[in-house]
């Protein structure tokens, strides 16, 4: 192994609540609002809910052909999922049972995201991006996308959805005309800084690229080892944390932004970045690694891990609860880990 | 994670009504005992039990600076992205391309996206032509031209549809084009299933041992003959022709076949690159690894040949004997007749066509000089290159070096030990508007 030595912080200590297997690759994770059910969405398209109360695995349903992604409509226990079946599956996991069925527009489903004020569902598939409203209406529509759509994202304030693809971003608000963030190249993931300043993508390219919203000017940092999936900002909007390599690389992107500063560099993993996820509402970020490898840091004081812990197979998906108490750990064999914090 | 545990992605080419849906149906309904995830582009779904199909649209990814090297296949990152997790699935990866697909971004997906690169490797690339119609479009389009130049195996398919006397003609037009596939033909896309899976195409450690014809130079000889003789002298007769001298190469051979031929097909090349001996009057003409340049300043020409040992001896000449009427005779003047002859055609394609490019040299190349000079190929040609593979030997280095590229992307390691076998280079360029000439010279400029 690494000369790596997890450092103590301030009495954080994580110990294992508990832990299941789906027995296929966990393609997404999302804790519930309500932080009573963490939901899981399987590559081959199995849907799942583990139920913190009663502390079971519960089966919803599948789509046929492959899963992609999950969203809880905030403030209820409705959770709606997307694959590669050409629909939209709407669960409510409290009597755990399908509830609707909307379709997507394409086979190929890319993501699902609830608005922040749980009154619309965006869905990507293939080239289209759809918003639902909760009566399962189409309330807006768009196809002009210049590939199959890789990733969207709502603003903060729930006022546009972001489409990343293709030929960089679109920015979507129903009724108003659709506005081209373009950039020549492969946008793969989007993230909007938590006040709305900046939109980030990761790139094909093996880059990362800035917007800044309000004069839509962009700026490009390169130098990563690949594409650039990994992205996760601060609650404060100040800071950016990026994949692509074996390094979390923290950028400082308080007042003029990232340029020219030089950013803060985290190593301590082996191997390839899976994921990045920091706190909703801390200031501690969670890590994963191809090899199986969680880390947790706390970046803004410290540029050394606090806890890790290697699972068995590759980890795909890290999630955080609403209260930062609870993270959960998906793997690439299908167990399902989740840590808390000790009280 | 190791190169064996990578899965091996099949890429099939060719244009509509080719076959490829017919060898498609042929792949995953035969028993193989293969697993195969199949990407269809093109219609007429297929899907059989315990086989994935999953139907995609070309979508073409230029990256920031528009280079074509770095023109990707979005939709099979995507595609093949999702089907590496769930790897357990499937031992083999199909990839359909449509009729006017250029394969070079899809091979080129290979080389740029590192998740691809580090779980997936190309095994080969299959080209379906339609033996009937491709002479229609073969002159004219683009796509049929790139289809064969990237292609590790050709099926000429639908031969019961046209004449040996056409397919010949075909084949050769073919392989003028791409000289390292292997071509087989074939009737209802009926092959193998070893012809077109696990071909190694695209791997350094096979490509370049499964055939070593594939690096067929541009012969600096139009004619050999095999010839069966008792020790003694003999004489090569020659009358006026073309050309005032004739270059000739006598070797020994191991055995009175074909095949046995073959074999100092190679040491002849080799030797037809070294400096010509020009025969004083009176000489002989020895067995072995030395070019002779044979004067034709008055004719008839009588050369004296001695053979030191009964054996079996092959003749190679510059030019085709027909054309100075020329013949081995023995030493009462009798003309013999080889047991075997072949003629190796000189390239005469245009210049804008696809072709094949072979160098073959012996010696040892300048690491410096050949970087500089591959570099600024690529640099100002890469576009034009489809393929190009190759084994060199530097100078101060015990080891092979093996390398392939597509168009840009080129990649390239030492290999293993030469050991007693003579060191020498061989390369190979397919592509368009190569100059074979200029790429000979370019090539021998960065010998030490």
């Amino acid at each position: 192994m690494f000369g790596l030595k997890a450092g103590q912080r301030d009495g954080r200590e994580l110990r294992e609540l508990w832990q299941v297997d789906i027995e296929d690759y966990v393609n997404d994770l999302a804790w519930s609002g309500d932080r009573r059910f963490l939901a899981a969405i399987s590559v081959s398209g199995q849907v799942w809910v583990y139920s913190h109360d009663d502390r079971e695995l519960h089966r919803l349903g599948e789509h046929i052909g492959g899963g992609s992604s999950i969203s809880w409509r905030p403030g209820t226990t409705e959770l709606a999922s997307i694959g590669h079946d050409g629909t939209v599956k709407l669960w409510d996991a409290a009597i755990q049972r399908l509830t609707g069925e909307l379709d997507s527009g394409a086979t190929w489903g890319t993501k699902v995201a609830w608005r922040p004020q749980g009154t619309s569902l965006a869905t990507a598939a293939g080239k289209s991006l759809r918003l639902f409203t909760t009566d399962g209406e189409i309330a807006y529509e768009s196809s002009d996308h210049e590939s199959t759509i890789a990733d969207i994202g709502w603003n903060p304030d729930g006022s546009a959805v972001a489409v990343a693809a293709y030929f960089g971003v679109t920015l979507h608000i129903p009724g108003r005309p659709v506005r081209r963030l373009e950039w020549k190249g492969s946008s793969l993931a989007l993230a909007w800084s938590p006040t709305a300043k900046y939109l980030v993508t990761g790139e094909q390219d093996s880059s990362v690229h800035v917007w800044f919203m309000k004069t839509g000017r962009d700026s490009q940092m390169t130098g990563f080892a690949t594409k650039v999936l990994e992205l996760s900002w601060h609650r404060s909007g100040n800071y950016l944390a990026t994949g692509g390599s074996d390094s979390i690389i923290l950028w400082n992107c308080s007042g003029a932004g990232p340029e020219g500063r030089e950013p803060k560099t985290l190593e301590g993993h082996p191997t390839r970045l899976t994921q990045l996820q920091f706190q909703h509402r801390g200031d501690d970020i969670a890590s994963s690694d191809a090899d199986g490898m969680v880390l947790l840091w706390t970046p803004l004081t410290h540029i050394t891990p606090y806890f890790m812990r290697a699972f068995e197979s590759p980890v795909t998906r890290l999630a955080w609860s609403s209260d930062d108490q609870r993270l959960t750990v998906g793997e690439r064999n299908g167990t399902i880990t989740t840590l808390g914090f000790r009280k | 994670m190791t190169t064996s545990s990578r899965v091996p992605v099949t890429v099939l080419t060719g244009f509509l009504g080719s076959g490829k849906t017919t060898l498609l149906n042929r792949i995953l309904s035969e028993n193989h005992g293969k697993r195969i995830a199949v990407i269809e582009n093109e219609f007429g779904e297929v899907g059989v039990d315990n086989d994935l199909v999953i139907g995609a649209e070309e979508e073409i990814f230029e990256m920031n600076n528009g280079c074509i090297c770095c023109t990707v296949r979005g939709d099979l990152i995507r595609i093949l992205g999702n089907l590496m997790k769930r790897r357990d699935k499937f031992d083999h990866i199909m990839i359909e391309t449509t009729g006017l697909a250029d394969p070079g971004p899809v091979a080129q997906t290979f080389f740029m996206d590192d998740d691809i690169q580090t779980q997936l490797s190309l095994d080969g690339v299959v080209t379906l032509i339609d033996a009937r119609h491709v002479l229609q479009h073969i002159e004219d389009s683009d796509e049929v031209k790139e289809q064969i130049a990237f292609a590790d195996v050709i099926l000429l398919n639908k031969t019961d549809l046209v004449s040996s006397a056409e397919l010949d003609s075909l084949e050769a037009r073919i392989h003028s084009m791409n000289s390292a596939a292997k071509i087989h033909r074939t009737k209802d896309a009926v092959v193998d299933m070893d012809k077109i899976l696990d071909l190694g195409g695209f791997d350094l450690d096979r490509a370049l041992e499964t055939d070593p014809k594939f690096l067929e130079p541009e012969y600096p000889f139009e004619w050999s003959g095999l010839y069966n003789l008792k020790q003694g002298v003999y004489s090569l007769v020659m009358n006026e022709g073309p050309d005032p001298a004739m270059k000739a190469a006598f070797f020994k051979a191991t055995s009175a076949t074909e095949q046995g031929m073959r074999d100092t097909v190679e040491p002849a090349v080799l030797c037809y690159s070294s400096e010509e001996h020009v025969l004083e009057a009176g000489e002989l003409i020895t067995a072995g690894d030395q070019l002779f340049e044979l004067p034709l300043e008055t004719t008839p020409a009588k050369f004296a040949i001695t053979i030191p040992e009964d054996g079996v001896y092959v003749l190679f000449t510059e030019h085709h004997p027909d054309e100075f009427t020329a013949s081995l005779q023995d030493s009462s003047g009798s003309r013999l007749t080889p047991l075997f002859t072949r003629e190796y055609k000189p390239d005469h394609q245009h210049d804008d066509e696809v072709t094949s490019v072979g160098i073959t040299t012996p010696g040892d190349l300048n690491l410096e000089k050949f970087q500089v000079w591959l570099r600024e190929l690529l640099a100002n040609q890469g576009t034009d290159i489809f393929r190009m593979k190759g084994i060199l030997s530097f100078q101060g280095m015990a080891t092979r070096y093996v390398f392939q590229g597509v168009h840009m992307l080129f990649d390239g390691r030492p290999d293993r030990p030469w050991g007693d076998k003579p060191r020498s280079n061989s390369l190979i360029f397919i592509g368009r508007n190569l100059n074979r000439k200029e790429l000979n010279a370019g090539f021998e400029a960065c010998l030490v």
